[in-house]
């Protein structure tokens, strides 16, 4: 276990926590600089790791399991791996956490602390991506609550401690379903395989449900119950309509390193999930429930891109436009064709690059005009030319702009959508239309934003406003530099995840 | 096979706790009444420990005295809880009575002495007679205790509040008991079962109101829902260790109890039970949790937060009893001692440093002691029932077991209400790192009795979250139900 290099990528973190502690709360310096150098030196390993990948097959790389405890006849183990589905996600996990650590230089208050909480996230968030265990799962879903509910409650805007506390009983609820679930699915594959199989892993899991040895214990039923259970833990974590409510408060209230985490990778975990646990362990479930899963992804993308239309508060514009994003996933994944799969997988990747960008730029535009109404801005590009130029650029991106990452995500989902078969979603097409009627609205609520804030004539008030730090530069060329890289060369993303689409649809049966 | 030639050898440690007890008292009596006495507190945790050595070598064999006295590996782990229990309580206790000049320190300890005896002897016993006894040692010494501050109104009135109420409990429980006499006339919980199946054919509704009289009365003393109307009251009036002794201790001898009277006595007619337990530990669940969230007094707060804990604890009584159950049931029990304990020990240093009992008196505390705001969340975070401490390991056994045991519903009601209590336990979470300590506070010094008794439950809620298997391997290999 020790000689596995996952291990060492998900605790390497918490080394740096370690470290973290013992350094006296003076010394600013220090601590930011150990803090990058953990997160850095956590990046490279990710890359060294994505070096080693292999490309040619579905099954799970960097194997490990260690037996860890007991409760009752249940074996808990300590298993980890990683395929194509997980590999981007940890790409983008240790990127995004990296670049917002170098975001957030700008944090003067309680710095220490801060970082000690953005390692422990950091390494619940690695967690969740490699672990096939589903206690072991669950276990790092919720070691990103805690830091998660810190960080908005300490670092928060003013409303933060309504925020933290609405964000930890939502998004507890959600852990709290996926567990009742996990343990039921548990409770429900030994029967079937009348009691020989004990195991909570994943893939066993996997195995189980498809193959068991008393088909008549997981009927249709059983299987939806499941299914279900699982759809709507994740959905909160996504955030699918009508569970979405807890985001815009939590993001409107984050600080910015926390809200690029949040948009980031967060709520890929719930992506994550839903295709690893739901998809991967239930196929022929997501199938049954596919129309379901399409028409939310449908109202998510319009209803996210409407509410993100008439908001005053430019983060929480962007918090909807997240919303109104995680519909193209849903779309994506319901449509059960490679492309379509692609998409979902490529919009978790590609929104965690442009949402965080976003994110920061705003902070950066906060923290320099001390207002984040979008009425109160206005003619940006004068007096910020460069902070407003990223900004227009990472709106771009967000709309779907050929060349950049959104367009090749939403190309590949709609392709899916539209191509998806009658018998699974009858209405493919016509869901795919009104779908795409959303991203009319994002280029209109994304445009108008942007028209506002860095168009017109300057405010007086903003004429002495710095340009961009050298520091931002980082976080603002690495954010955006990826999306370019993606839209332009897509097979950089989907060269890694290809046999495991293709894997994960053959088991639906889909083409 | 008499009393009298019975083997006496199986009771030393009750014996010696009970003599030593006495000998403490004496010594008291002989240095004067008034005045600083931190060496009774020292020679009594030392007496503690002299037992629970005696509790480990007696109880390596099973044995009982005429089936009146049972020596088991149940008891002897009760017993162990108990005595780590009133320890801990001694040790927040020291510096406590240093500051509090009108509580009469000799007799405090010795009665914390006399309710630990009282708690062992609840735990063995497996007759109507010693039980009852075994109780109201531990309820008589509680009605004192709670009352100790005697020129503090709340403090007589939490006293009289708790000996009325539990006085009828009592009174309860006996009723209940005196049915159970006359149908079998035997007080023997093993004959008592024995015959049950045959009874509950022959007399079903004498048996259900002996059931409900007593499960009225045992529910008082552990504070389940419907019977917990005292806890909150008697919980914020007693002196603040009074309270940790009546959460930790008085409630898990008083959980002891429960289950070896239902497994003994009345298993042969589990199914007609299992049901009403179930319908008591949701309503516990529900009520303790829904009524903490809007608490600003700690101490309130914490007494229907154990309220809660105590439907927890009634899950797997009701779900299933095997060995599984009994299992889940005593690793809870174990992780709920530590976390407790551990959340009373700060909440005394933190409420007698700002002499209020207001959620408040923790704001900044991170500022002002950051071990004590680390470790408070550990406990807090456990009694949540977050992952990688002893809480949720307890959690998660009694959840799987309740699926396992077709109680879907009880489960589900378990985890949202599991949920509902992140609000109030991330309530002082957010006070100690997210409000401003108030301006003139200094850093905390905790007391050395304190210190360690933070350090040990800490490190055993987080002994118990990350490597939970040892323990569990300890209970694995005791079969509870030959024993029971």
């Amino acid at each position: 276990m020790i000689g596995n290099s996952l291990t060492w990528l998900v605790f390497v973190p918490l080394v740096g926590t370690l470290l973290i502690v013992m350094i006296p709360r003076e010394q600013v310096n220090v601590i930011r600089s150990i803090a990058t150098g953990t997160s850095a030196a956590v990046l490279l390993f990710s890359l060294f790791i994505f070096a080693g990948f292999d490309r040619s097959t579905s099954d799970i790389q960097y194997y490990t399991v260690t037996e860890w405890f007991n409760i009752g006849f249940l074996q808990i183990n300590f298993e980890i791996g990683l395929d194509g589905l997980s590999m981007p996600l940890i790409l983008l996990t240790t990127l995004v956490t990296t670049l917002a650590i170098v975001a957030s230089f700008s944090i003067n208050d309680r710095v220490k602390e801060f970082y000690i909480w953005i390692l422990i996230l950091l390494s619940g968030m690695l967690g969740v991506f490699v672990a096939l265990d589903m206690l072991l799962f669950f276990l790092f879903f919720e070691l990103t609550l805690i830091p998660m509910f810190f960080l908005i409650g300490i670092w928060g805007g003013k409303w933060r401690a309504y925020a933290s506390f609405k964000f930890l009983v939502y998004t507890g609820l959600g852990s709290a379903v996926m567990f009742m679930t996990f343990i039921a699915m548990f409770v429900k594959g030994a029967e079937a395989m009348n009691y020989q199989v004990l195991s909570f892993s994943l893939l066993t899991m996997a195995d189980i449900y498809a193959n068991p040895l008393n088909p008549d214990v997981l009927t249709g039923t059983v299987k939806g119950g499941l299914f279900l259970g699982l759809f709507i833990a994740f959905a909160i974590k996504l955030p699918v309509f009508p569970f979405h409510t807890w985001l815009p408060n939590a993001h409107v209230e984050a600080p910015t390193a926390a809200s690029m985490i949040l948009a980031g990778v967060l709520l890929k975990m719930g992506g994550y999930g839903l295709l690893r646990a739901g998809f991967g362990v239930l196929p022929d479930q997501a199938a049954r429930f596919a129309t379901l899963i399409a028409l939310l992804g449908v109202i998510n993308i319009i209803y996210g891109a409407l509410l993100a239309l008439v908001q005053t508060d430019l983060k929480s514009l962007v918090a909807y436009s997240s919303i109104s994003h995680m519909g193209i996933v849903l779309l994506g994944m319901a449509s059960f064709t490679t492309a379509g799969m692609q998409g979902a997988i490529f919009q978790l990747v590609s929104h965690g690059f442009i949402s965080a960008l976003l994110f920061f730029m705003v902070g950066a535009i906060y923290e320099r005009t001390k207002t984040r109404t979008i009425a109160e801005l206005g003619g940006l590009s004068k007096s910020i030319p460069i902070l407003a130029g990223f900004m227009l650029a990472a709106a771009m991106a967000s709309i779907g702009l050929p060349g950049l990452s959104g367009f090749v995500s939403e190309l590949l989902a709609f392709i899916g959508i539209f191509g998806a078969s009658e018998e699974l979603i009858p209405a493919a097409a016509t869901l795919g239309v009104i779908g795409a009627i959303g991203i009319i609205f994002t280029a209109g609520y994304l445009l108008w934003a942007m028209q506002r804030t860095t168009f017109g004539p300057m405010k007086e008030k903003y004429g002495e406003l710095i340009d961009a730090k050298p520091m931002e530069y980082i976080p603002m060329i690495g954010l955006l530099g990826l999306s370019l890289a993606i839209g332009v060369y897509p097979h950089l993303l989907s060269d890694v995840i290809n046999i495991t689409v293709i894997d994960l649809v053959s088991r639906i049966g889909g083409g | 096979m008499t009393v009298f030639d019975t083997n006496w050898a199986l009771l030393t440690p009750e014996i010696a706790l009970g003599t030593l007890a006495l000998l403490i008292f004496t010594i008291d009596f002989m240095t004067g009444i008034h005045g600083r006495k931190p060496f009774i507190g020292r020679l009594s945790v030392l007496s503690l420990i002299i037992t629970g050595v005696l509790v480990v070598m007696t109880n390596r064999t099973s044995g009982s005295i005429a089936d009146v006295f049972i020596i088991d590996p149940y008891a002897m782990i009760f017993k162990l809880i108990i005595l780590s229990g009133v320890v801990a309580v001694i040790l927040i206790s020291m510096s406590y009575l240093e500051k509090h000049k009108d509580v009469y320190q000799g007799e405090y300890y010795s009665l914390m002495l006399f309710s630990a005896l009282g708690g062992m002897l609840m735990v063995s016993s497996a007759d109507l007679i010693t039980l009852f006894i075994g109780l109201e040692i531990v309820s008589i010494s509680s009605y004192c205790l709670a009352g100790f501050k005697k020129h503090h109104r709340h403090s007589s009135e939490a006293a009289i509040k708790y000996v009325i109420l539990g006085g009828t409990a009592s009174a309860f429980i006996l009723y209940g008991m005196s049915f159970l006499y006359g149908l079998t006339g035997s007080t023997s919980l093993v004959e008592i079962g024995a015959s049950m199946p045959q009874l509950f054919q022959d007399y079903t509704f004498m048996i259900y109101l002996s059931f409900f009289f007593m499960l009225g009365g045992f529910g008082f003393k552990i504070a389940m829902v419907p019977f917990h109307m005292w806890a909150p009251d008697v919980y914020e009036g007693a002196p603040t260790p009074v309270t940790a002794f009546l959460s930790v201790v008085s409630k898990l001898a008083g959980f002891g109890l429960v289950l070896r009277v239902l497994v003994t006595g009345f298993e042969g007619i589990y199914q007609e039970w299992a049901f009403i337990i179930a319908t008591m530990a949701a309503l516990t669940m529900i009520t303790g949790n829904l009524i903490a969230l809007p608490q600003r007094n700690v101490k309130r707060l914490m007494a229907y937060s154990g309220i809660a804990q105590a439907g927890y604890i009634l899950v797997p009584i009701a779900t299933i009893i095997t060995n599984v159950g009994v299992n889940v049931l005593m690793f809870y029990s174990v992780a709920y001692l530590f976390m407790t304990i551990g959340a009373f020990a700060i909440i005394l240093l933190v409420t007698e440093d700002t002499g209020s009992h207001d959620l408040n008196s923790f704001a900044g505390l991170f500022s002002r002691s950051p071990y004590m705001a680390v470790a408070m969340t550990v406990f807090l975070l456990s009694l949540a029932g977050m992952p990688l401490t002893a809480g949720f390991v307890g959690k998660a056994n009694i959840f799987i077991l309740a699926i396992s045991g077709d109680m879907l519903w009880l489960a589900v009601v378990m985890i949202v209400t599991s949920v509902i209590s992140f609000v109030y336990y991330f309530g002082i979470i957010k006070q100690m790192f997210m409000v401003e300590p108030r301006a003139n506070d200094k850093t905390l010094s905790p007391s050395l009795g304190t210190k360690v008794v933070v350090t040990v439950a800490f490190t055993f809620t987080l002994v118990l979250g990350f490597l939970p298997g040892w323990l569990m391997d300890i209970f694995t290999a005791f079969d509870w139900m030959r024993l029971l």
